[in-house]
């Protein structure tokens, strides 16, 4: 017991050595290049342009006969890319600095409070490193990339112009979300994301689901922004500032802007504010209890559902911890991080069960969007940023590949989606390009080694484990779970595969039920030798892809495939974690041991750890001075002890970081095997135990039967929707129905109406008096006398 | 008397001697009259910001050195001048004026003279309320700006109008009596103090600085009666909720620029007079009951949103959508902080421009369905798509989206309330003040009550299935979507929308030294809040001079 109180001593004097060090890259900031403040704003300009043609060409470019909108925000969002790649080599090679660039004053308040002077400072102001870099990579690209691809699916459409101005003003508020250099820009921006979500999901106003889902997704969005509002207020009144680089220096030094000191061990704002932030998350990024808008969404055109609703704006969420994520370190017993783990476990696995039963191949993709999500959530909660971060890269190129080509389909079926009523499509001219990009999404979604998607999820299922029961408690219970719902996984992106695109050739066109305006003529004139049948399913011909599609569903094919590069490729800050470690390393997502132990050099064994406040057995007292530490209770409220390889998690007592690439890949495989066995042809399509010879059938729908109710309640979503109907929305609205009755008949009826009529009714009551009968009056003459003389005969007493 | 206060009087006087042309002159040129009228209170308005000292923007300026002496008997003076805040509320008044009378060709088409006779009567009522440094002055003019009002609503009007415009004028006209009554009172407590206290005091005087001191001098007590009878007036004016029902029916039997100028300005004199009056007078009293206040805020904010949901008239949506906006805007005023105090300045200035436009597109869409009712119309986008376009902008301006207005406003509100009050707990973050992070908490769920309303109604009228009134024809002077002069309207005031959504810095700078003032009651170097070594709380004259003989002295 001595011992390990000799090496309590021995840490506390360690760390009070490096008293001023951070738990993560704090960068002093500098000013970057200015030109860099246009990546935001470029984008914004051509939606400017494109409203403007709305009201000004209204006929003409609006209408989609020209593509000229398209190209017009496709090479400004071209422009912002190549902004964004030449700032990030040059910042590459300045030794990745964090720039602040500040396009203006927005909020900007100062004043003196009686003791001092208090400000509040909101600028426009664009924050650059390793992290927002990372994320507007991919934004900008895959906006270019999904821009072209909406230029041939969207032409012909009444609302061409609306679409594409509405498609700018998104990228504008993406990176306006992700570059924002304060609190207040980052809300902005998730706002921002909001309403163009809002407006292109609503965007066949006509149809009522797409107006509700719309509605839904804008609301439901807004329950998580005022948790993300309020956890901006309450950081603001601990830390003084909203600015990262205040913030972030602020929370190194664990003070307030002013320099005071603050206990993050006693503070309740230290858990409070990864609360909030986390709800704020939850709501963006379609996580469990805010997920249900997501699939809703997808009443969206394909190639928003692609971009925002898979891609970036749904990945905001991670983004917004990710940035924060000193401030979710601040809590010693990581409340907050806990609750993102399991609440991203749980999102994981609930939304692969939805996804399993639906038959709509855009909804699937829908909720298998909310499962990643899930997965990349769960990565942040096993303290592994670059896990999630990596995890949101790949995700982003394979599942805009999967919507993309999803998007294709539908395109060419006229609106069928159903994988009941589609199959074959390998085989079926002018459709390869779309399989095989279709094909390389599933594999990488599926998890199938040596893929993209199989790396960046083993990064985060393999800390699942590593992480130490102590830090995060159940997380190996947590990994098991997320490995199960990676088979779930594999056999539902395969039950895609297998129905639609292989076995018997078969086809029924859907209803046009996203009907570009059919009630108008001449409005197809795109391809104007299916016009006339596309609405019969007899002389029904799908037209595949053109140009634009096939471009964009190749190079988001090729790009999944290469995403997987950057785990292998490193400059050599942190090797085993690949090219977006070293991105994350320079950024406030990264966190290190403040005890200076040199996990700069590829040390990724030395781990926070928070205090634990489990005293444990003396026998952990021999261990080197370090892991005792960490095992036992720990001294001064702000030590954060360094957790030593000795006591990392394993799986089945192996390392995690090499025994997962065979566990991952064997339950990838055994969910497309099962997937195969249900849905897949005969012979080799079908891993030669498929045996499905009709469309419509297969070994799946036998065994259904046998499941008794489940199935059914997944294809529900688990009465999910309506629980929330039924709890929150019908109370609220019976609440307004009695607070309109309230203000009707008692405030305005019995108050207001009632005060107002008594002098009205006090006159009427006299008015008979009144009367111009002379008797009555001398009556009342004589009574009121003889009070008036009662009164003063009574007073003179 | 400076040679700048022509500026300010002639925006009282032109105005109000065109409305007297306007009434004699013939029905053909009424609106000409009326337009001319307004732009020059524009030029006015414009020439009064030209020759503002913004560097001093927290000192009354462009007004008289001592007043014109009306009763000089009783210390009544005709004295002006403006600040900062009472400038930019004339801007906004002068700005929405010509807009009004534009946007009234086609909706009113007979008895002209009296309409734009009024309407233009109206503004320097609105302006004398912003520029009155003497309190009989103030009041005069606060109570002025009823009479235009209760004649457009009773004569121009829809179905109800009647009911609605003498509920409206009874409603604030009590209001604003208790309002006086506390008022008075100061200027009485005034009367009996020691003269020797401060330059003003022991006398009838009706200058606001003066009676300023004088309240801030009451004990508790008293400050508090002071407080609660000028809540009762200022209250039902903003409205706060429970005095808030005459305002829906106000708001829907008004015509257009009626509801424009209603939610535009006529509410803001209300917060305006709170923020005048109630937070410097009662320092004490307010700390006192700051609580109680908001808390009928934040009522009025969730009860009153809630009811917009389920309305069936547009109008009478976005009349409930001012209740339960200006519960944020009463909300920043009652944290007193610098934040909160920008943000209420701000809402008032932001609320008018985005529900004045959402009421002028209402307007627009009426104009031409004679309906408002949700069961009549939907869809409208397919029909009106620049018309649609606008309704989104605003009410996404009102939804408080950011890069808006409205967002500026509504996040420096709550974030004053949440800061209110939270000095306390560690960091450096919280400032003095009487509410907290609770109470920002629970407003904050306004937010997503805003969300649902604003969306279901875009979800009603503007898109969803297209549906018109039964047997709809279009015909008459107007297209079927927005008129160039339509366009017009909304753009001018789209425009501002955005420049201050983007830019509030335009106007917060100037409203930084105001404020300080404000606050500097509170927590400056010398707090007005009791304490028992405040000498002025002791300084009553100690003689039995009761009110009415010293009014026999006054006027012998």
């Amino acid at each position: 017991m001595q011992e390990l109180a000799s090496n309590l001593m021995n840490i506390t004097t360690l760390l009070g050595a490096s008293g001023g060090e951070s738990l993560f890259t704090y960068q002093e900031s500098s000013g970057g290049p200015g030109w860099l403040g246009l990546i935001p704003v470029l984008p914004a300009i051509a939606a400017l342009i494109c409203l403007l043609l709305l009201f000004l060409a209204r006929k003409g470019m609006a209408s989609g006969k020209s593509r000229g909108p398209a190209y017009l925000v496709l090479g400004f969002l071209a422009l912002s890319f190549i902004l964004t790649l030449s700032g990030f080599l040059m910042w590459n090679g300045q030794g990745k600095p964090a720039w602040i660039v500040t396009l203006f004053d927005w909020i900007n308040i100062t004043w003196n409070s009686g003791d001092g002077e208090q400000s509040l400072i909101a600028n426009f102001g664009f924050y650059f490193d390793g992290l927002s870099f990372l994320w507007m990579l991919f934004v900008t690209f895959l906006g270019s990339m999904i821009c072209l691809y909406a230029s041939e699916y969207m032409s012909g459409d009444k609302g061409y112009a609306r679409f594409f101005a509405a498609f700018g003003l998104f990228v504008a508020s993406m990176s306006c979300l992700v570059l924002g250099d304060n609190l207040v820009m980052l809300y902005l921006g998730w706002e921002g994301v909001g309403l163009c979500s809002y407006m292109l999901i609503g965007y066949f106003y006509t149809k009522p689901e797409a107006v509700a889902a719309a509605k839904k997704a804008f609301i439901v969005n807004r329950i998580g922004d005022l948790g993300l509002a309020l956890g901006l207020y309450l950081i603001y009144t601990t830390f003084g500032t909203v600015q990262y680089d205040e913030l972030f220096r602020a929370v190194a030094e664990r003070t307030d802007a002013a320099g005071s000191p603050l206990d993050f061990a006693t503070m309740w704002q230290s858990w409070a504010i990864p609360c909030l932030l986390m709800i704020g998350a939850f709501g963006k990024s379609a996580q469990f209890p805010l997920y249900v808008w997501l699939p809703d969404a997808m009443e969206g055109p394909t190639p928003v559902s692609a971009l925002i609703h898979a891609a970036t704006m749904v990945t905001a969420g991670v983004y917004m911890i990710a940035r924060m994520f000193p401030l979710f370190l601040m809590d010693p017993d990581l409340h907050a991080l806990h609750a993102v783990a399991w609440i991203g476990t749980f999102t994981a696995l609930l939304a692969a069960t939805i996804g399993m039963a639906q038959f709509d191949i855009k909804r699937i993709m829908a909720y298998s969007t909310v499962s990643q999500l899930g997965y990349m959530f769960a990565g942040l909660g096993f303290l592994t940023t670059t896990g999630g971060a990596y995890h949101v890269f790949t995700h982003a190129f394979f599942k805009a590949t999967l919507f993309l080509a999803c998007g294709a389909v539908m395109h060419g079926f006229a609106g069928q989606l159903d994988l009941r009523k589609l199959s074959g499509l390998w085989s079926q001219p002018g459709w390869r390009i779309t399989s095989v990009a279709m094909l390389v999404g599933c594999i990488n979604l599926a998890g199938l080694p040596l893929t993209a998607g199989y790396f960046s999820k083993d990064m985060i299922l393999a800390e699942a484990f590593y992480t130490p029961d102590s830090l995060i408690h159940f997380s190996g219970l947590m990994g098991w779970i997320l490995l199960f719902t990676a088979g779930l996984t594999a056999y539902y992106t395969f039950r895609v595969f297998f129905r639609v695109f292989v076995g018997p050739e078969h086809y029924e066109p859907g209803d046009e039920a996203y009907d570009h305006d059919s009630d108008e003529t001449g409005e197809e004139s795109h391809h104007p030798v299916e016009e006339h049948g596309d609405h019969h399913a007899d002389h029904f011909h799908p037209h595949p892809p053109g140009w634009a599609i096939n471009l964009v569903l190749s190079v988001l094919a090729i790009g999944s495939i290469l995403a997987a590069i950057p785990y292998f490729v490193s400059d050599g800050n942190d090797k085993s974690k690949g090219w977006v470690g070293d991105m994350l390393y320079s950024s406030s997502a990264f966190y290190k041991s403040p005890a200076g132990h040199a996990d700069k050099h590829g040390n990724e064994t030395a781990v926070l750890v928070p205090a634990d406040p489990v005293v444990l057995p003396a026998s952990f007292a021999d261990e080197p001075a370090a892991a005792g530490a960490a095992k036992g209770k720990v001294p001064a409220a702000d030590a954060w002890p360094v957790r030593d390889q000795v006591e990392a998690g394993s799986i089945l007592g192996m390392d995690p970081h090499k025994a997962m690439y065979y566990i991952s890949a064997v339950f990838g495989l055994i969910g497309i095997l099962i997937a195969a066995y249900l849905h897949g042809p005969k012979g080799p399509a079908g891993l030669f135990i498929g045996n499905r010879t009709q469309a419509a059938t297969s070994r799946a729908d036998a065994l259904l039967p046998k499941l008794g109710p489940l199935p059914r309640w997944a294809q529900n979503k688990w009465y999910v929707d309506e629980f929330y109907e039924a709890t929150i929305r019908l109370p609220l609205w019976v609440f307004a129905n009695i607070f309109h009755a309230i203000d009707k008949l008692l405030i305005d009826g019995a108050l207001v109406d009632g005060i107002s009529s008594l002098p009205k009714a006090f006159a009427r009551s006299i008015r008979p008096l009144q009367s111009g009968v002379l008797h009555s009056y001398a009556a009342g003459m004589a009574a009121g006398l003889g009070i008036i003389l009662l009164v003063v005969w009574v007073f003179s007493l | 008397m400076g040679v700048l206060a022509v500026i300010l009087w002639s925006l009282i006087l032109i105005p109000a001697a065109a409305s007297v042309l306007i009434a004699m002159r013939t029905e053909k040129s009424a609106q000409t009259v009326a337009m001319i009228s307004s732009l020059i209170g524009v030029v006015l308005a414009l020439v009064a910001a030209a020759q503002f000292d913004w560097s001093n923007s927290g000192a009354m300026q462009l007004g008289t050195e001592s007043g014109i002496p009306l009763i000089p008997a009783l210390g009544v003076t005709l004295s002006t001048g403006v600040d900062a805040i009472a400038l930019w509320l004339i801007i906004l008044a002068a700005f929405l004026q010509p807009l009004m009378v534009w946007g009234s060709s086609t909706a009113i088409n007979e008895n002209k003279r009296s309409y734009y006779g009024w309407l233009t009567a109206l503004f320097p009522a609105m302006v004398g309320v912003f520029v009155a440094r003497d309190l009989i002055f103030f009041y005069a003019c606060f109570e002025l700006t009823l009479v235009p009002m209760y004649v457009l609503i009773s004569s121009f009007g829809s179905t109800n109008r009647k009911k609605a415009a003498t509920k409206f004028f009874l409603y604030t006209f009590t209001g604003s009596i208790i309002a006086l009554a506390g008022l008075v009172y100061v200027a009485v407590f005034n009367l009996n103090l020691d003269p020797a206290t401060f330059a003003g005091a022991g006398e009838w005087n009706f200058d606001i600085a003066v009676l300023q001191q004088a309240a801030q001098a009451m004990p508790l007590g008293q400050q508090g009666l002071v407080l609660f009878a000028m809540m009762a007036g200022f209250a039902v004016k903003v409205p706060l909720f429970p005095v808030h029902t005459w305002l829906p029916l106000a708001h829907t039997e008004a015509p257009t620029a009626g509801s424009v100028i209603l939610a535009g300005v006529l509410l803001k004199l209300g917060t305006y007079a709170i923020l005048r009056f109630v937070v410097p007078f009662a320092p004490d009293a307010v700390l006192e009951w700051a609580w109680l206040i908001a808390v009928f805020a934040i009522v009025g904010i969730v009860y009153a949103g809630l009811i917009c949901w389920v309305q069936r008239d547009v109008k009478k949506l976005v009349a409930y959508s001012s209740v339960s906006h200006l519960g944020f805007c009463i909300l920043g005023l009652f944290a007193l902080n610098m934040t909160g105090l920008q943000g209420s300045v701000l809402y008032m200035i932001n609320h008018g421009l985005s529900t004045g436009a959402l009421f002028f597109c209402i307007g627009m869409m009426y104009e031409r369905y004679h309906t408002r009712s949700f069961n009549d119309l939907g869809g409208l986008a397919r029909k009106m798509p620049i018309w649609a376009f606008f309704m989104g902008f605003f009410t996404m301006a009102s939804v408080g989206l950011p890069g808006l207005n409205g967002f500026v406003s509504e996040f420096l509100c709550l974030i004053g309330t949440f800061q209110s009050g939270a000095d306390g707990i560690d960091g450096i973050g919280g400032t003095f003040g009487p509410l907290g992070p609770w109470y920002a908490a629970i407003a904050g769920s306004g937010m997503i009550v805003a969300a649902i309303y604003l969306l279901f109604m875009m979800g009603k009228l503007v898109f969803g299935p297209f549906r018109e009134p039964d047997g709809y024809e279009h015909h008459g002077p107007l297209p079927e979507d927005l008129s160039p002069r339509e366009i017009g309207i909304c753009v001018a005031l789209a425009v501002p929308c955005l420049v201050l959504g983007l830019y509030p810095k335009l106007i917060t700078d100037s409203l930084e030294a105001p404020l300080q003032q404000t606050i500097d009651i509170y927590t400056g170097e010398d707090p007005a809040l009791a304490d028992a070594n405040n000498p002025m709380t002791v300084a009553l004259v100690p003689v039995d001079r009761t009110p009415s003989v010293l009014f026999e002295e006054a006027t012998r």
